[in-house]
């Protein structure tokens, strides 16, 4: 397949399930909403060392959020729901309850329930109060700045990690170019996230490695300057620079809706913008049970 | 789905137990399960279709009591389901004990309304007597759970030794209001009377201004900001629930923190205080 002078290679994605959760995060303003987000998603780029992958899934305005202030919808994937509950618990705890003027709500309402503010709660050495409103409960756990909102449980749904999109240009600024462009692209598409460095991995890597202990080394098979010195490699002539788009989500659909939006972006910039292909990590279809087939994603 | 007017025979003379006359009933049973039930008049035991006349009407899954009547006590005691209307006032213990459906009394309501109500939801057009949300007689609990809203004005004790729900106020309530709280919400329109909140080991009383006496238990927490109160606020606007005395917007209130001569942490928050 190619699309405007870029060629799709017929491959496919491979990903895992995941278990992920929704939080919806609010301040005084979008600053420290930004604030909060920032350290709470930081240090979340791959469940291999981090526990969890997170990111913003997309700010939302004043009237999305359930206490009219500016918020943020944040996705957050691990392994599973014990791990997700524990790092939900100490990123909400250590980068969330600690920002001036912040509150904590469940962004999902069906599915396994995760404790939030009932892991948080003791904080408030025995003067946190416990208040329904409606079918939500809450707590309130008094701090320096006022008081820390936080909903009492959110719910963890089965997700979907890995999802990825490789990007391979003529040069580094070319390939630069079309992963923000990406990036751009699927931060529009609900219930996906890009939770590496600006939503860009450079550092791809392959499962296992020479040294005793390696869970991941570097993806030689995509490193241009070791072309001609490895074994296997999938570098063609022509490319000097190769970025990956790591993405989970929600489900399988938000997931092949975000590689197809990343895909027509730098497909939109075409060879012309020194893009020369588009290809996938897999693993040959033995590891993960989704496998998202470039063309039928782009079908 | 079928629904029946029950109309008062004599809605003078004896009290009528009114356990029993319940919209799941007539669900499952139909009329002439209803019309066959026993009720306990003064001292005699008496047919339903002898106290009351039956007729099919009113809305769809709806079971209505035309006209209501002080002596028709124990209105939806124990109810689960469905939907039963007052048109008029009845006596006490309305919705005791409940559990699920809603209760309708288009007047007032005597002592003991939600007394023991754990779920459901009561509204009562008018005034409410005494005891409103407290335990039943031997309980060691009151209200656990549901929605009660009084358009009128309430007696003494309202929602005593309350666990969990909501009690919304739209008028004044008497003395000892929110008495021996465990948890939960009461929301007084327009002033309480003395004592309220004493002993209260937890939960929230909302006011429109600080009651002239307040137990000596109770510090003051001065102004803040009560991000709680907006999602309150806009959840009891919704179900009609949040008095039309209170602000409209804000969330700063002024807190009185209690009983503390109990050990409680219970507050009083004074919402017209801006």
């Amino acid at each position: 397949m190619r699309l405007n002078g870029v060629h799709i290679e017929d491959t496919f994605a491979e990903a895992f399930p995941m278990l992920g959760t929704r939080l919806v995060i609010t301040a005084d303003t979008p600053a420290w909403v930004q604030a909060a987000v920032v350290s709470m998603t930081g240090f979340a780029t791959s469940v291999i060392a981090c526990g969890c992958e997170a990111a913003m899934e997309r700010p939302l305005p004043p009237e999305e959020t359930p206490d009219s202030r500016p918020g943020a919808a944040v996705l957050l994937f691990a392994m599973s729901k014990a791990e997700l509950a524990k790092q939900v618990a100490r990123r909400v705890g250590q980068c969330v309850m600690t920002c001036p003027g912040t509150a904590c709500y469940a962004g999902l309402r069906e599915g396994a329930p995760i404790p939030l503010g009932n892991a948080l709660r003791y904080f408030g050495d025995g003067w946190q109060i416990a208040k329904r409103v409606g079918s939500r409960r809450y707590w309130r756990i008094p701090v320096m700045d006022g008081e820390f909102l936080c909903e009492a449980a959110t719910a963890a749904v089965d997700g979907v990690g890995g999802g990825n999109v490789i990007i391979l240009a003529a040069d580094r600024r070319a390939g630069l170019a079309a992963a923000q462009a990406a990036v751009l692209a699927i931060r529009d598409v609900p219930g996906a996230i890009l939770p590496f460095p600006g939503g860009v991995v450079r550092s791809g890597s392959k499962i296992g490695g020479k040294y005793k202990g390696m869970i991941a080394s570097t993806n030689t098979a995509f490193c241009p300057t070791l072309r001609a010195a490895v074994p296997v490699s999938l570098v063609p002539e022509g490319v000097e620079s190769i970025l990956e788009l790591v993405i989970d989500g929600v489900s399988e659909a938000a997931v092949a809706a975000a590689m197809r939006a990343g895909i027509a972006a730098v497909a939109e910039l075409g060879a012309a913008g020194g893009v020369v292909s588009v290809t996938a990590g897999n693993y040959g279809g033995k590891l993960g049970r989704y496998q998202f087939h470039l063309h039928e994603v782009m079908a | 789905m079928s629904s029946l007017v029950l109309t008062t025979r004599d809605p003078s003379g004896p009290p009528i137990d009114m356990t029993g006359v319940l919209p799941e009933r007539l669900f499952e049973g139909g009329r002439e399960a209803l019309a066959g039930l026993m009720l306990v008049r003064g001292r005699g035991r008496h047919r339903l279709d002898t106290l009351f006349k039956l007729e099919d009407g009113g809305p769809p899954g709806t079971l209505v009591l035309h006209p209501g009547s002080a002596v028709l006590d124990g209105v939806g005691t124990g109810m689960t389901a469905g939907e039963l209307r007052v048109e008029g006032e009845c006596g006490a213990y309305a919705g005791s004990a409940m559990r699920g459906g809603t209760l309708t009394v288009s007047g007032n309501c005597g002592a003991f309304a939600a007394a023991g109500m754990a779920g459901g939801n009561l509204r009562v057009a008018g005034d409410a007597g005494d005891f409103l949300g407290a335990p039943l007689a031997g309980g060691t609990r009151g209200m656990s759970g549901g929605s009660v809203v009084v358009a009128g004005n309430a007696g003494d004790r309202v929602g005593e030794r309350m666990r969990r729900g909501l009690i919304a106020v739209h008028g004044r309530v008497g003395s000892l209001c929110g008495a021996r709280m465990i948890a939960g919400t009461i929301v007084v329109g327009a002033g309480c009377g003395p004592d309220a909140g004493q002993a209260m080991r937890r939960g929230s009383i909302l006011l429109p201004q600080a009651p002239a006496s307040v137990p000596s238990g109770f510090v003051d927490g001065g102004m803040n900001d009560w991000l709680f109160l907006d999602l309150m606020r806009k959840e009891l606007i919704d179900g009609g629930a949040w008095p039309s005395g209170f602000p409209t917007g804000g969330t700063r209130a002024r807190r009185l923190i209690g009983d503390r001569s109990t050990g409680g942490i219970g507050e009083m928050l004074i919402v017209s205080e801006v």
